[in-house]
């Protein structure tokens, strides 16, 4: 896609989204908002994971930890703490992204499979910490808590369906222009330096570990903003939420979306989450045809959706297409 | 004391099983670089396959039957999924995960949500170190043991096993010999995976048999390989071991999750330090 052409389609999706809780209500389908913001807090998941694999070449097995810190920041700050939302908020997203900065520091000295196996493990370990200590985090029963109010009392609340839409939207929006604006600057050069070559990234004076290390530590914000967001949605948080298992599904949700693509996070939960609440409510066995629609997928679009299409559009350029080819590697 | 022995001899027959399920994720890592996330639902296939044919034969005939049947599904999942997307090391994670959602689902449909549990094929206790200790268990682990010698033996002796590691040595060297690399490729697939179900068939009396077991023993199986080093077989069979009774150890003096978190952490040590895995020459 051309530029200006790849900026309109992006416009267009956001007023897209933007329009959900007005137009889904008039069509009956109230239930829907809710689903779509799911899919804007999850695609953050899956954005961390893609900044990680598709823009500086690191598979992380782990981001759940990230996003399960958020979750706990949140619940722990209003629930023990009684913080208001936008402390909490803070609270959430900064254990996230601390957590993220000492993990991240011990693990970006690997890379490719044993990267991806130490975030596997660190995610473990605190899964299993927050299994056991009960009387912190809940456990497997998980922490619930009531929401206070957004602005001051009598002010809009997150409990009405159309603010809380508007609340993730807008943090989702941020966090979306924060990557684009990060990919395509001086920094995003160097991941792309590092993604394609390390080596040579290292003889032109880029500094391949402090480099690998700020995506860990940005992907690991995105992650704690989801985990954030996803506790604020359901007033809750559990373990479960951090088991690597999570993790996996993101990493599923961008390759099927289309990695290095700053959308194919986006396109790819939307895509599957829509497809699992479509079929979950026709068929009992809906994992089934979840799995086989993940497989057909890369199979046939082995960019992703959104690395497809842009394929497509891109003929002419093939060489930017072997670019891309490389990083599925 | 007596706890730390029966948890330490745990540690042992759960590790040589591990092992063995570890062995089977090792090859087709070393040969495919695929990262094979739907093995540990293999494993689960074989438990579940072995509770329901001992249920109309008997559990011997099972065990045996069942890595067959494994081997069998590794032909036609290779060729169905696994090759279409080989080419991208990244897109296998997904494909695997696809598969890995079906197997479990299609256990979930057919078998029942429940965790059950199979009744000892062998009965009765064994005094071993002034404690009685369940027979099949000793039995699983030396079965368990001899599977593992039979396929080193099949790796160094056969020209199939040959061709193996001709083919994870150097993959074009290979195939200007004349070995059939995309055939090996399919076979190695296939023995993988019926490693994992065998692994399942030995382990189904001794642990629980539901859909969701594959999920908690793939990370240990992906940390013995890395732990041992990717492509070294040995390791991976000594970093089974070692971090099975490592656990086993620990949980003689504090509870299984607080073992687990210890056995993790020494990993990511080792991870940290080794990173080519504990057994790496000095070359590396």
């Amino acid at each position: 896609m051309t530029a200006p052409l790849r900026w309109l389609v992006a416009l267009l999706a956001i007023l897209a989204i933007g329009m959900v809780p007005i137009i889904l209500p008039a069509l009956g389908a109230t239930f829907w908002v809710n689903v779509a913001a799911e899919i804007l807090i999850w695609s953050l998941l899956a954005a961390s994971v893609n900044l990680l694999l598709g823009y500086v070449g690191l598979l992380s097995f782990g981001q759940a930890l990230y996003f399960g810190f958020g979750m706990y920041g949140v619940a722990i700050g209003i629930g023990q703490f009684g913080l208001g939302i936008w402390s909490a908020l803070a609270l959430g997203v900064g254990a996230a992204t601390l957590m993220a900065a000492i993990a991240g520091a011990l693990a970006v000295r690997l890379t490719w499979h044993y990267f991806a196996i130490i975030t596997v493990v660190f995610s473990l370990i605190f899964y299993f910490v927050a299994m056991s200590a009960k009387s912190i985090t809940g456990g497997d029963d998980g922490l619930s808590f009531s929401l206070p109010p957004l602005f001051g009392k009598g002010g809009p609340s997150l409990s009405d369906r159309v603010t809380q839409f508007y609340f993730i939207y807008t943090i989702c929006l941020v966090c979306y222009a924060a990557m684009a604006l990060l990919v395509a600057s001086p920094l995003g050069m160097r991941f792309a330096a590092v993604r394609e070559n390390e080596n040579r990234a290292a003889l032109i004076g880029i500094n391949v570990y402090l480099t690998r290390w700020i995506a860990f530590v940005a992907a690991g914000f995105l992650a704690g903003v989801g985990g954030a967001l996803f506790a604020l949605f359901g007033r809750y948080a559990s373990a479960s939420h951090m088991f690597y298992h999570v993790s996996g599904e993101a990493v599923v949700w961008a390759l099927v979306g289309g990695i290095g693509t700053l959308f194919g996070p986006l396109v790819g939960t939307a895509l599957l989450i829509l497809f699992r609440e479509i079929v979950s409510g026709l068929w009992d066995h809906y994992l089934l045809a979840v799995g086989a629609a993940v497989i057909l997928t890369v199979m046939f679009a082995p960019r992703g959706i959104v690395g497809s299409i842009d394929a497509l559009l891109a003929l002419r350029r093939p060489d930017i297409g072997d670019a891309d080819s490389d990083v599925a590697r | 004391m007596d706890l730390a022995i029966a948890l330490t001899i745990n540690g042992l027959v759960w590790g040589l099983i591990v092992a063995l399920i570890a062995l089977g994720l090792s090859i087709i890592f070393g040969l495919l670089d695929i990262i094979n996330v739907a093995h540990g639902d293999f494993f689960m296939v074989g438990t579940v396959l072995v509770l329901v044919v001992a249920g109309s034969t008997s559990f011997w005939v099972a065990v045996i039957l069942v890595p067959l049947l494994g081997f069998a599904l590794g032909l036609v999942i290779e060729r169905l999924v696994i090759r279409p997307t080989i080419d991208a090391a990244a897109l296998t994670i997904a494909t695997s995960f696809g598969l890995s959602m079906i197997m479990q689902e299609s256990v979930r449909a057919t078998f029942g949500a429940q965790a059950r549990r199979m009744p000892m094929p062998v009965d009765g206790t064994i005094r071993v170190f002034g404690l009685d200790y369940d027979i099949y268990r000793l039995l699983a682990a030396a079965f368990a043991a001899a599977c593992i010698a039979a396929f080193f033996l099949f790796l160094s002796r056969t020209t199939l096993g040959t061709w193996i590691r001709a083919v994870r040595h150097d993959r074009e060297t290979a195939t200007a010999l004349g070995i059939p690399v995309a055939r090996v490729c399919a076979i190695t697939f296939a023995i993988g995976t019926a490693l994992a179900l065998l692994g399942g068939a030995i382990a189904a009396p001794i642990t629980t048999v539901e859909f969701r077991t594959g999920v908690d023993i793939l990370p240990a199986c992906f940390m013995a390989v890395i732990i041992g080093g990717l492509g070294n077989l040995g390791g991976t069979v000594a970093a089974a071991l070692l971090l099975a009774v490592l656990e086993g150890i620990v949980s003689s003096v504090a509870d299984p999750t607080t073992a687990r978190i210890a056995s993790l952490a020494v990993m990511s040590v080792v991870l940290l330090v080794r990173p080519h895995g504990l057994f790496a020459g000095a070359t590396r």
